[in-house]
Formats: C-alpha cells, structure tokens, sequence
C-alpha cells in the first residue's frame, strides 16, 4: 500500500462532497416562477410561433414584412414573399429595426420641461399642455414630418386645418432631383420606374440604388436578375459611373472614375455619340448635346474619350440599356441638369417605355429641403408659436450652417414625437413619445396604385409608456373640440379604407380581415402614360460641373451609409457593429482616401487626419481605399451623435468597461462624426434638394494613430489563395457539367499531420457523405437521412451583409463592443470578404472585386472535429457539423484549425450584458450562450428541427419538404443568391443549383475539407488569370 | 490508514463548508420569501393533480391534454390559462379543499397570474419537443412519474431527475431513435 492519496480517490472524496453541495444548493435555489396566461388569446399555442404581416418603416421603401412573435413578443423579421417590393427579403437596417423596438433608450413616459429639465410626466398632462399651449398660439402651429403613410398624413394634414397652421415634410435623404427632372423632361410629377432586371447594359451615374434611395431590396433584387448568367451563358452588364465604389459600385463590371460633378458631361456626351450627328432626337435638347461631344465630356470627366465612346455604341446597341441618375451622394449644386442628362441619355437611347417607364413609379420621399428652409425661416421670424416634430431628426441631420437649431430654440413651445432621445427632442419643452412601427397600426403606398396595411404585432413593450401619434393628435384635437374622424387611430384607419371592399364582395370586416393577412390591399392601377416626348426646360439649366466651396485640393462626398441611413440606425449595436459592407469597418467612423494620395502625404490606416472645409472641420482616422479617386476623399453620413442613446453616443460601445476597470480598457478614440459638420446649407436649383456635394477639403495629419476595428484581415487580399475566384464568360463551355477537382495534391501534403488522417474523397461533391473510411460509424439508411448543403451564387450576390444580421437576429449572437473588435473577438456566424482584383480609379476599365459570403462550411471532413478533447464538435448524420455548447469546455482548439475562421468564441459575458428589454428579441428556440463557449453557424439548427418536427408530426417521414427550411440568410437575401436542401435529393433546389460548371468549394482542392457549402464562381467579362 | 484519514479529513471539510454554504443560503432565501400565502409545499395553491387526473373512486380522470392541450402541438407543454380553471370551478366550489378554490378565485379576480413554481424544466441547451415525443406514443407518465397519483406535486420524478441525460439516452436506445447530440443541443 501506498502513501497518499491517488487521483482516483480524490476524485471519489470529490465527487461525493460536490453531490453533497450540489444537493443542498438546488433546495436553497430560489423557485422558478411559472407564470399562466389569465385567458389565452386565440391565436396563440405556447412553444408555436405565431407570425403577423406588417410593413416596415425602418426607410422609406416600405417592404412588406412577417414578424415572427413568441408568447407575445417580436423575435424575428422577415420578409414578405407575397409583397412585390420586399419580394420575401429584407435588408440588414429592416433587420435591425427590431433593436428599435426594444431600445432600452427609448423615453420610457412623456417628457416636460420644467425649469430648463426636462422630467416624466404623464400622457393627460401632456395631452393637456399641448393643447393648451395650441390655443394660445393662435394658429401658428407648425408640424413638420417625415414621410408618412397616406392615413396619418391625411390625419396630420386635419389636425394642422383644424388648429390653424401647416405642415412641413422634411425627409434627410429625398430624392427631389430626380422628380424634378422628370417632370421638367416628360412633365410627370413622379419618380420613374426602372426594369433593371429587364437591362442587358445597365449604367449607374452615382444612384446608389441597391443600398439607398427608392427601394433597395427590390432593386438589389432587380440587380442580381440582370446580372445573373442565363442559359444562352449571357448576363447583363452593370457600369458605375462616379468618383467612388460604393457598395453598389463594387458590384459593377466596368468602374469609370470620373470627377465629382461630372455625370452630366458622360451622360451628354455619350448621348452625342448616340444621336451621331442628328442632334434634333434630343428635342429642346439638341443645343446641350451639341455642346458636350464627347471629347468635352472625357475632359470634364477625366476619362478616356474612347471609353466612353465605347460605353455609347454598348448603351446603344447590346439589348435593351438602362441608366440610373445621381443619388443623395451625388446631389451637387447642379443634380437637377444631371439627372436630366441621364434621362436625356434614356430617351435617345430608347429607354423610354422600354426599361424606364413614366408610370407607377416609386412613391418614396421627394420633398426638397428648400421647404424646410422656408420652416426654419418662418421659426426663426418668430412666426410659429408651436413646433412639432415627427419622424425628424433636423438638429442632428442639418448642418448648422442651416440655422435650424437657433430658429428651432427660439419658437416658444416645441414637441416632439420622438420615441427615443435625438438631438431634436433634446431641445423640445415636451416629448410625446411614438410607439413603434412594430406596436402601430398604419398604412403605407410604396408605390401608386400599391396600398399595404400596418398592425401591430405586440403590445407596446412594457417598458415604455408610448402612444401613437395618431391617436394623440386625435385625443388633442378632442380637447381643442376638433372632430377629426375617430377617438382612436385604428378607427380613423379603417374609416379610410372603407372603401376597401365592395358589398358584393361580401362583408366589409372579412375584406379588412383578409388585407391585414395579407399585408396589401389591391387598390387601382394608375393611368399609363405613354407621352414620352422630351419637353423644354422651363428655366435655364446649367449641365457644367457644380461650383464647389472653399480651395481645398480634395473634393468631400458625403453618402448615406448603408447601415446606419441618414443616422437613424446610427443606436443600434447590430448595425454598429454590422462590417461596413465596403470599408469592413465597425462602431466608427472613418475618411476614404485613395493609396497614391495617402502614400503622397505620408498617411497609413488608422492615422487620425483633421478635415476642414470653410464651414468646420472633424477629426477621424483615414482608410486607405482603392475605390476612389484621387483627388476626392468621402464620409458616411449618420454618426457624430451627441444625444441618441448610449451605443450613438460611444457611451455604451465598450464592453470591457463595463467589466473590467476603466484603466484596462483600450483608448478606442474617437467613435463617430458627423460630416454635416463640414457641409453648408445649400438647397439646390431647381429642385430645392439638400445639397451635399458641395465642398472641397483639406486634410492633415494631426500626429495621432489608432487601431481600426475592422475585420478585415488581408487588405482586400486574397494573397494567391483561391477563395473567390472567378470564371471569364468567355471560358463557360455550353452543357458541360462542373469539373471534378482533384484532391491528390492536398492529401500528401496532410499526412501525419497531428493524427488528422485525411479520408479519401468520392466524387469531391458534397453528396458524398459520410465519407468512406471516416471514423463516424455508418449511418443505417443514408437514403433515409439527409445530407444538408448550401450554394451560393457569388454572381448574384451584392455583399449588402443583409444576412449577417438576419443570422445575428436568428440565432442570438451577440454583438461585443468596439473595443472587443480591435482584439478580433467579433461574433458574428457570417462574414462577408471582399477581395479587389482590378481596382483602378485612375482610368476607365474593367472592376474586379470579389465578395464571398464566408460561414460554417459544415465539411464532411472537418479539421475542428479531430482537435477537440471532448467532442464538442462532430458531424451529424445530416452531414451537418455541429457544436454542442454543453460539451464545450472552451479549449479553442478548433478555431485555432479551422481553415476558413468561422468560428467565434464568446471570451466574456457578452449575452448577460445585453441590456433589457434589448434582449426580449432573443430565439428561445436557440440556446443562449455564456462565456467560455465555441459557436459557429449551426445551419438554423432550430428551423432544421422544427420542420422535422413537422414533418414528423404529419407522418411524412424524417425528411422535410424541399424549400420548407429556410436558413435566416437566405430568407432576407434581396438578390437570392443563397440556396439550401438536401443535396442527396437530386431534385432539390440546391442540387440543381449546384450542378454547374461554376461550382467550387473553398480550399477543398487544397485540403480535403468536404465543405457542405458549394459556391459559384463569380462571372466576368473580362478574363481572369488563375481559373482554378 | 494514513489514507483513510486523509479521505475522511478532506472529506469532512469539504462537507462542513457546503454546509455552511448552504445555511447562508437559506437564510437568504428565506428574507426573499415572495408570497404572503405561500403553501408550504412551495406552491401558491394546492393543486391536487390526483382528483383532477387520478382514476380511483372520487377523483374526475381528466386527460392530462386537457389542460396541457399544447404538449401534442408544440414543443412546449404549457401551463393551462387560468380561464380553463375558472372554466369548471365557477360551478365545482371543491368538497375536499375549498379553500383552495377561494385562492384561485381570488387569484382570478385580482386579474393577477398564480405564481406557479416550476418542477419540471430542461436545462436551456436541451430542447425538448414535447410533441414529438407524444406522437411516437410515449405517455406523459413516461417521464413525469404517476401524476394522476400525487396530491401536490413538489418534486420531480426521481426516475428522471431533471438533469439525467443518460436516462434520456437510454430511452432513445432502446428505441432505436436518434442519439446524436445535436438532436436535443442546438
């Protein structure tokens, strides 16, 4: 006998005292509560989600939405496939509006200003005050208003007639030029609608459309459309045309980096080359295309005068074209005459009728700010007496040169209907909080002649005492003696539709019934309009470049950002830490700067430069960006916030200070700014629009660096790996089925490497699971059992990074705080890269870019599996790689080998310290993980078992329906470039997606992963070096 | 026997300090202590499953879905809603303990929820599909034990124990169902 104790013993004393603690503990443990419903409402089964239609509001497109709620409570959105603008998408802000609902800054009572502070009060007093302080002002009362739903305008426009005074519509981003400029050419007071995915040669003049302006989802949608490869291996071609790659332009085939402001010149000269001599096609325009030949516009744009001859003869003769006019980033002094060119160009080139039409266009904001300014104007003369503001964020969304914020101080009783803080309600003597679109009733008109209902899909968080505006304009204009149509906004709702359905149509509440199912109500077809001759302009119109202010050497753009809009977004953690689909670049803000203009003033990343215009200047850290010019520097719109709630704010973006003392926390500088800081005050002519191309700029480097929170990891990159590669056009052979690669190289290379034993492949496709040889024990009836697989089309998506986020809502993934960015502890399950492989924004010419939707791969042959100690990790019967969190001792092995980096580590309490009622929005059908645990995508594991569970339920055997499993990414991919099945079934959608000679799966040739996830390559026009 | 001493030492030790543990414990829960009526068994009302479920001479053999209708439709098994209660007790006033009917009224009247403790529940990473398990002809008694037999439940089944896995695997064996992980732990 030995001395001693041996492990075994220890472990045994271990053991039976641990039981010992752990038995009394559990009776110490304080009950868990099990709380019934008093009456259960109809349609609710506890443990079954129950889904409402709605619309969203979180931009002016209004998709159509499902809102997946649980026991009462939002938990998911999705798009509505029956909607014809969402068309069963969403993008990533609609996704984000959920953390809108839930914002835990929203204003929790009406506020009142007493002595100079505002405090809580109570929706009678403040019903009460207002009405009183309406009827002192004796008819001066002003309602300014984003763009709202046809009902609530109608009811705002009631209650302004009835109190005496008017409304004034502001929207921050409106596109005013284009309505103007199609009215001056065609005399139709409207937005154009686009076929894009009707264009073979589709050419972008700075429209920015698949991240803003009229309707994203849908044009995103259109996009993907024309540029998909069809059957006779043809596709559309898209060219951008503008002085940076947005999103949107990275997207493109062709980059023409032409100088700020000189859209017109291309659109006009390559008019020219169309009409060829006979300039009287132009109309009243012959004199303006004689005067820009295109020798004229190559110098006004600084590209080739071939190039754009070349880009003429292809506008005119490859198929039917398309060119979109200059958006919000592109509104400069003269974004009227230029979005005039471009229809110009349209026209002559046949457009007209053909993939632009001048009827049922889009109905989204248009209002000029010159009306806003006639407001501020009028507040600043002292002639309004009472202020509302719904919608509107002006304080925040001006520049100051604009005057708004003194004119709007000095009015003598200012509301707000904010639902949570901003910079304008900060200001206001009440606050009327709003509820949320989520918790509303409302209608909206996307487009004419398309009507879509609203209701709520809970009940108003509880946390929050908010009232719909409509229903305390009515209760106001009650106490005023004003008979608006209704005491609550649903009965005003309905009065409007009354005329909804036709008596011989049966019953009027089963129409009303079937609509709010439905989300749409079928209202009348607008009148064609078949006029298309270009009319005169009613005032002289100037198509030069745009004056610029100040005699700085870098032209300033200022761009809507496609997370955070015009700032509203700008409180969202999801969005701030969404990867900036462009830059990568999360929390804060940042200056584009090309490389040769960096590298001429000594500046790397991160390096903090001061930007001053005439009007102010700001402090930010530059991003060395190839898809700009030169001489042009640009910032996003929609950060700087001084008072919108504590992620807006950089008061709430770093975690580790709230865990950890504040001197361990790294300085992460400074979070956001504002570029309204740089910008006047200009309201263009005709058109009235917010002007903001409008200066120029001079940076320099203030001396100091900070780390960027990016997640990029290569710059751009692929450093001779074939992550993304692409297929030339011209290389498609006809029938041929895609290749089998061979896997002999990369099995040499892994032997005896760690114990990883690679298996032979089969077939090297992903029905080949499980794998001869491989260690999981045979799977009884393979035939019976399903091999999950995904393929995704790289030529269809856009890298809009809508799926990051919905995966983010699906599956309960933390967002984790600048500063845990800067360590690379992002969570996210999906990323997207974006590699340049032609990127020249010195010429005109071919633009490569690859975007790669990178998850789970969910390999038949996983490298993360073999390095686990506690089989954590394994591959299902399903082929699916799985990770169970409760075996997860968090060793992080398996991210340290795993090829693709797709798996993420929760290193702190991330999920706990989500604040409430911010984490109402979580799946309960999803575990939420704490710290110490290794997660990665699970293929919705949670959407695979509910329909299994279906299925079974049903008796229709273990395999579910092909299509009825719909992974959250693919669900709100606008361009729908993500399909997932049964790969075993040879006619699901995914097999035949994925039988194609553009199928690829990533380093699979290189290390005999078997990936689960098929991609196809992207397709070019141009040819590309390594085809493999 | 130097090892035995060892054992029992450290053994001891460990135990005393779980038990003081425990003690402080206690006595926090009991300053928490919510509910002015709170029955000694821990549950707000004593709710005999026996008489409701139960099949001997007096008891009203009630099917367990009819009050926990959701178990064959859903994951969740549910708590019936208090109207199902209030449904038959509006006319049933109780011989045995009518009492604890007046609660339920009260409860009722109060428009305030019972405050039920929980017994059963999974662990957050197990996902349990009541329904499925229903279908494949598994009765409820399979895992919660002879309810229709107990008066108050305040206790779980000891067969199951709330967080014994290989009970749950053992079944799943012996049925020739899935035992991958990923089936319950997603």
């Amino acid at each position: 006998m030995t001395d001693g104790i041996k492990r075994r013993d220890f472990l045994k004393v271990l053991g039976v005292t641990g039981a010992g603690a752990a038995l009394t503990g559990c009776s110490t443990k304080p009950a868990e509560r099990f709380l019934p419903y008093l009456t259960m409402p109809e349609d609710i089964t506890p443990g079954v989600a129950t889904w409402y239609t709605t619309v969203c509001e979180g931009c002016a497109a209004q998709c159509g939405m499902w809102v997946k709620t649980r026991s009462g409570r939002a938990i998911k959105v999705e798009g509505n496939p029956h909607h014809p603008i969402s068309g069963g998408a969403l993008c990533a802000k609609g996704q984000a509006t959920l953390q809108h609902l839930y914002n835990p800054d929203r204003y929790a009572t009406p506020m009142v200003r007493e002595n100079g502070a505002l405090r809580a009060g109570t929706w009678e007093e403040a019903e009460n005050l207002l009405a009183e302080r309406i009827k002192s002002a004796a008819g001066n009362v002003l309602f300014v208003s984003a763009h709202m739903g046809p009902s609530m305008t109608e009811l705002v426009n009631g209650f302004v007639r009835s109190v005496g005074g008017r409304r004034v519509q502001y929207d921050a981003l409106s596109d005013a030029p284009l309505r103007e400029a199609t009215r001056i050419a065609f005399g139709v007071d409207a937005l154009p609608r686009y076929d894009i995915a009707g264009a073979r040669l589709l050419v972008s003049f700075g429209s920015d459309f698949i991240e803003t302006g009229a309707s994203p989802v849908e044009r995103a949608r259109e996009l993907a459309k024309m540029s998909a490869v069809d059957e006779h291996r043809s596709k559309g071609r898209f060219v951008y045309v503008g002085p940076r790659l947005s999103i949107t332009g990275l997207n493109a085939d062709e980059w023409f980096p032409i100088k700020p402001g000189a859209e017109a010149a291309v659109a006009l000269g390559m008019a020219n080359v169309i009409v060829g001599g006979n300039t009287a096609a132009a109309g009243p325009y012959a004199p303006v295309l004689r005067a820009f030949d295109p020798r004229s516009a190559a110098t006004a744009a600084g590209v080739s005068e071939d190039a754009i001859r070349k880009l003429a003869d292809r506008f005119m003769n490859e198929g039917p074209s398309l060119a979109l006019g200059p958006g919000v980033a592109a509104h400069h002094r003269n974004a009227t005459a230029a979005n005039l060119a471009v229809l110009i160009l349209n026209k002559v080139a046949g457009n007209v009728g053909r993939t632009l039409y001048l009827d049922g266009g889009p109905n989204t904001p248009t209002r000029p700010y010159a009306d806003m300014e006639a407001a501020i104007r009028s507040m600043a003369g002292g002639k309004v007496g009472v202020v509302m503001i719904h919608g509107a964020n002006p304080a925040y969304t001006l520049p100051a040169a604009s005057g708004f914020k003194d004119a709007f101080g000095a009015v003598g009783f200012k509301v707000s209907f904010a639902s949570a803080p901003d910079e304008t309600s900060a200001m206001a003597d009440l606050i009327m909080p709003d509820t949320h679109f989520l918790e509303s009733w409302g209608d909206s008109e996307p487009r004419a002649g398309l009507m879509t209902l609203r209701q709520p899909v809970m009940l108003p968080v509880p946390h929050f005492q908010a009232k719909h505006t409509g229903d305390v304009l009515l209760s106001v204009g009650k106490r005023l003696e004003h008979d608006l149509g209704g005491t609550t906004f649903y009965e005003y709702l309905r009065a409007q539709h009354a005329d909804l359905h036709t008596p011989a149509m049966g019953e009027w509440e089963y129409g009303w019934q079937d609509a709010l199912k439905k989300g749409l109500v079928q209202t009348k077809v607008p009148p064609r309009h078949t006029d298309t001759q270009l009319r005169a302009p009613h005032s002289a119109l100037t198509f030069d470049a745009p004056p610029l202010d100040g005699d700085g050497d870098l032209t300033l753009l200022v761009y809507p950002s496609p997370r955070f809009g015009a700032g509203e977004f700008a409180n969202s953690p999801w969005m701030l830490e969404l990867p900036d689909p462009v830059s990568k670049i999360t929390w804060h803000s940042w200056l584009e700067v090309n490389p040769a203009t960096a590298k001429a003033r000594g500046l790397e990343d991160g390096d903090f430069v001061t930007v001053t215009s005439p009007y102010g200047s700001v402090k930010v850290p530059i991003w060395i960006y190839p898809g700009i010019r030169e001489d042009t520097v640009a910032l996003a719109m929609g950060q700087g916030h001084t008072n919108f709630g504590r992620w807006a704010d950089g008061t709430g973006g770093n975690f580790m200070s709230e865990v950890l003392p504040a001197t361990a926390v790294q300085p992460a500088g400074v979070l956001g700014v504002n570029p309204m800081t740089l910008l006047p005050a200009v309201a263009e002519q005709p058109s009235g629009a917010f002007v903001t191309l409008a200066t120029k700029v001079t940076i320099e480097a203030t001396g100091e660096q900070r780390r960027l929170a990016t997640v990029e990891g290569s710059n751009g990159s692929q450093e001779g790996r074939p992550i993304a590669p692409a297929v030339a056009l011209a290389s498609l052979k006809p029938g041929e089925p895609a290749e089998s690669p061979s896997v002999e190289k990369g099995l040499k290379e892994l032997q005896g490497v760690g114990g990883f034993v690679p298996v032979p492949a089969h077939g090297g496709t992903p029905q080949a699971f499980p794998l001869e040889g491989s260690r999981e024990p045979p799977y009884d009836k393979p035939e019976e059992t399903a091999r999950w697989a995904m393929a995704i089309d790289l030529d269809k998506c856009t890298g809009c990074s809508a799926c990051v986020v919905a995966c983010q809502a699906e599956n309960n993934v933390p967002y984790v705080g600048e500063d845990q960015v800067m360590m690379g502890r992002e969570m996210q399950w999906m990323r997207i890269e974006r590699y340049y492989e032609k990127v020249d924004a010195t010429q005109a010419g071919d633009l490569d870019v690859r975007i790669l939707p990178m998850l789970c791969q969910h390999c038949g042959n996983a490298p993360c599996e073999p390095v686990c100690p506690v089989f954590a990790t394994y591959t299902t019967p399903q082929g699916v790689n799985a990770q169970i969190y409760n075996r997860c001792v968090g060793t992080r092995y398996c991210a340290n080998n795993c090829p693709y980096k797709v798996r993420v580590f929760n290193w702190l309490r991330y999920t706990e310290h989500i604040p409430e009622p911010l984490n109402w929005q979580f799946n309960p059908d999803c575990t939420v993980r704490d710290n110490g645990v290794m997660e990665k995508c699970s293929f919705c594991m949670q959407r695979v078992r509910e329909a299994e569970n279906r299925a079974a339920l049903e008796n229709r055997g273990p395999i579910p329906k092909d299509g009825e499993i719909v992974m959250a990414c693919q669900q709100s991919c606008p361009a729908e470039a993500i399909v997932w099945g049964n790969i075993r079934d040879p006619n699901s959608r995914v097999s035949q997606v994925s039988a194609n000679q553009r199928t690829y799966r990533v380093l699979n040739d290189e290390i005999n992963t078997q990936p689960a996830v098929n991609y196809l390559k992207q397709v070019t026009f141009h040819p590309v070096e390594a085809e493999d | 026997m130097k090892k035995q001493w060892l054992i029992g030492g450290t053994a001891g030790v460990l135990a005393l300090a779980a038990l003081a543990f425990a003690r402080a414990q206690d006595a926090q829960q009991a300053a928490n202590a919510e509910s002015p009526d709170n029955y000694p068994s821990g549950q707000p009302i004593a709710f005999p499953h026996n008489i409701h479920a139960g099949s001997k001479p007096g008891e009203f053999h009630i099917d367990c879905m009819y009050c926990h209708f959701s178990a064959e439709r859903s994951v969740d098994a549910g708590l019936p809603p208090m109207s199902l209660c209030v449904g038959c007790h509006q006319v049933i006033p109780g011989t045995k303990n009518p009492q604890e009917i007046k609660k339920l009224m009260g409860y009722w009247q109060r428009k305030q929820p019972i405050p039920w403790v929980r017994i059963y529940k999974t662990p957050d990473h197990v996902h349990f599909p009541h329904a499925r398990h229903i279908h494949a002809g598994l009765t409820c008694q399979e895992c919660h034990g002879q309810v229709q037999d107990v008066s108050v439940i305040n206790h779980r089944d000891p067969v199951w124990g709330g967080d014994n896995m290989g009970w749950c695997v053992s079944c799943h064996r012996k049925k020739g169902v899935s035992t991958t992980c990923a089936v319950c732990h997603y």
